[in-house]
């Protein structure tokens, strides 16, 4: 891929800070994503998923802080740096945001023409009855059908499935050049849910869109990204080509993750799972978070922060594991690391990633 | 179901409400130890006057007879009804109730507006500026004072007020202020000209109907007095509501604020300000509208106590003596009046949240 990514992520470090501690919720992590691609981001509750886009969309509030040394790169322009202003001209028009709880997502006082129309005048300028027409046809681009009457409707008349669809209608109607979408299907049914994947399929195709989606499900993954990184308390821990990271998983968080997905075992075998708890990133990673419930750990393992190092045929395709390189002795491996994880302090990790 | 039907079947159901309001008072009244004769007449009265009396009143037939107790029920809420109150016994014998209501109703409107525009004027911004600083030194400021302000028991506040204004020393520039221009230098009493303020005209067989904020404004500096005598009164009287609604406020904003419609409506790149007015105001108006409406019922218990304290000659004052001297025609007039007013604010209040939150239908009414 060498044209310049639309969105460029690097050593993006979000924290809370709490009266006992600073939690660092997103801690030095570095992804691209290119025009017209959908890259995902994977991971457990809690592992800074949602943290990350906020980040992005810069609607993390206090006591959460990106800390300086982040870097968000939109087209060329450096997030961490705009002012309150030039972030709200930006959101909408530049990057839009579908989130998790399509039932919350709305607006309960305002009909749901009002909100797609406010979307509409905000971004595109669009009054009256331009608006409205517009308002229609981005309703109907969505599936919902009989759109002008929906249009009057308030939030509560409309069932999930459409709650989510209308707010698909409205991040179209600010028109963005790219969208993140945060769990738009968690908490919709399995019908609905390949409803809105096909919707936002289609959508891309029509327009060109680049979207970050995030999910738990690793089948929502496999089905709509062309990337994947997949997140463990704050860190990419791998990041690859959807069929090459299904096909050859290579961290064992991965692996456990591939595991507990329903319906891929052998007659009999019972569901894996992956055993504990994703540990709250409170302190400076100096070893594996991932440790303690990796079932291949050594002793290296809690002294040494693991680096990205490129894993398998494909350069893209990297993880930040102890095991890895593969063709190397442990003590090869950890020296390697160690070595990796000084220069990325003394430069920004995000070059580590490349 | 249509707003009109809704609103019939409301009024239907308020007329049970009323009539069981009205019996309560009248049981009390009527059948309990109270001695009306004793009080108009007093301990030296002969034999005959108080039988006279008796016969007047309508607790005997001219016969002597006793008058049944449901018999005596029977007219006394028919005359209710019949919006015929009659006259009174002993606040000033003889004299029309209505009458009497009319003088005093404008002082009691007149304290009544300026406890509840004071109370949401001061109140409601005072909330929604604590609840988009929250958890800042201004914050616990306002929000502090919101309870403080809630907490002082409005009998309490009223002396405390009186006295301090009334004795000088540090409060004294409010009684001193605008003597220069021949402001009198009264805080507590009735405002003197503000029977002027309203006109109360007679409109079929003596309903007084007011046309307040209808005509032109009389003298300026009559309204300036008027007003001056009554803030007091007006402050305390929306002491707690002016505290529930800086709380309720500050919560109402939080709630919204941090709420997934506001964050959307960031994502889609709505302004900071706009937010606030569009997405979290009409959001945290929901759980002020009762407190707001709250409001009217504190006023009607309220107002008897701070009129009394202030000295204002309104209903309330009214009510209060009409009980301390046995009249009971004006204490009946007056419970059906306030309960006529609570009912009326209640349904209001149910049909103003349907206006406020589309969720709530009137369609789920009655299944």
């Amino acid at each position: 891929m060498a044209e310049e990514p639309v969105l460029s992520v690097s050593n993006l470090q979000t924290v809370f800070h709490t009266d006992k501690e600073t939690i660092r919720a997103v801690d030095g992590i570095s992804f691209d994503v290119h025009e017209g691609e959908t890259v995902g981001i994977v991971g457990e509750s809690g592992s800074g998923k949602s943290v990350t886009a906020r980040s992005i969309m810069g609607i993390v509030e206090s006591p959460g802080e990106v800390l300086p040394g982040s870097s968000i790169n939109f087209n060329g322009r450096e997030l961490t740096e705009l002012s309150d202003t030039e972030y709200e001209q930006l959101r909408g028009s530049g990057i839009g945001m579908v989130f998790q709880d399509p039932q919350q997502s709305l607006n309960p006082v305002y009909t749901i023409g009002n909100q797609i129309r406010e979307a509409l005048r905000i971004n595109q300028g669009l009054r009256g009855a331009e608006a409205r027409e517009e308002a229609i046809n981005l309703l109907e681009d969505v599936a919902i059908p009989d759109a002008a009457r929906r249009l009057d409707e308030y939030p509560h008349e409309f069932s999930g499935g459409m709650r989510q669809r209308a707010v698909i209608a409205m991040m179209l109607a600010c028109d963005p050049e790219f969208l993140i979408c945060d769990e738009p299907t968690t908490a919709l049914d399995v019908t609905i849910q390949a409803q809105i994947l096909e919707l936002l399929d289609g959508l891309q195709e029509e327009r060109n869109l680049s979207i970050l989606f995030i999910t738990h499900d690793m089948g929502v993954i496999a089905e709509i990204a062309d990337r994947v990184n997949v997140m463990y308390a704050g860190q990419i821990i791998e990041s690859a080509p959807v069929e090459d990271l299904f096909a050859n998983p290579k961290h064992p968080y991965t692996e456990g993750l591939l595991g507990a997905i329903p319906g891929e075992q052998a007659d009999g075998e019972s569901l894996r799972t992956i055993e504990g708890d994703v540990p709250t990133p409170n302190e400076e990673a100096t070893y594996c978070r991932f440790a303690p419930r990796c079932p291949e750990a050594f002793d290296a393992c809690d002294a040494v922060a693991p680096a990205h190092v490129s894993v398998g045929e494909d350069p893209d395709h990297t993880a930040a594991c102890l095991l890895y390189p593969e063709e190397q002795t442990e003590e090869e491996r950890v020296s390697h690391h160690r070595s990796l994880g000084a220069k990325s302090r003394e430069r920004p990790a995000g070059d580590v990633n490349e | 179901m249509n707003k009109l039907v809704y609103l019939g079947k409301r009024i239907a159901l308020a007329i049970p409400v009323v009539l069981f309001g009205l019996t309560m008072a009248f049981l009390i009244l009527y059948a309990g130890p109270l001695d009306p004769v004793y009080s108009i007449l007093g301990r030296k009265a002969s034999e005959a006057d108080i039988q006279r009396l008796l016969v007047d009143l309508g607790y005997r037939y001219p016969n002597g007879q006793e008058v049944p107790l449901w018999d005596q029920y029977r007219m006394v809420m028919t005359d209710l009804f019949t919006l015929n109150f009659g006259q009174s016994w002993v606040v000033q014998r003889g004299r029309p109730i209505i009458d009497l209501i009319g003088a005093r109703m404008s002082a009691t409107i007149w304290l009544g507006w300026w406890s509840v525009v004071i109370a949401l004027f001061v109140g409601i911004p005072v909330g929604l500026f604590a609840g988009l600083r929250a958890n800042t030194f201004s914050d616990y400021f306002a929000s502090a004072g919101g309870i403080l302000w809630r907490a002082m028991p409005n009998f309490w506040l009223a002396v405390i007020l009186s006295g301090l204004l009334s004795a000088g020393g540090a409060l004294s520039f409010y009684r001193d202020w605008g003597a220069d221009y021949g402001l009198a230098t009264k805080v507590v009493g009735t405002p003197p000209e503000v029977n002027n303020l309203f006109n109360v005209i007679p409109l079929f067989d003596g309903i007084p109907v007011l046309e307040m904020l209808f005509l032109p404004i009389p003298e300026l500096q009559n309204m300036a007095v008027a007003f001056k005598w009554i803030l007091p009164g007006a402050l305390v009287l929306g002491s707690a509501s002016m505290g529930n609604e800086v709380r309720i406020a500050r919560t109402a904003v939080l709630e919204s604020i941090n709420s997934k419609y506001v964050e959307t409506a960031r994502a889609k790149g709505v302004s900071a300000r706009r937010i606030v007015f569009k997405h979290v105001g009409r959001n945290a108006l929901i759980p002020l509208l009762p407190i707001i409406m709250g409001e009217f019922y504190l006023l009607i218990g309220g107002s008897v106590l701070v009129e009394a304290i202030f000295g204002i000659n309104g209903l309330g004052s009214l009510y209060l003596r009409a009980i301390f001297q046995t009249d009971i025609p004006v204490i009946m007039t007056l419970t059906f009046i306030f309960t006529i007013i609570l009912v009326v604010f209640n349904i209001t209040q149910d049909l103003l949240y349907t206006i406020v939150d589309p969720r709530i239908s009137l369609d789920d009414v009655e299944g």
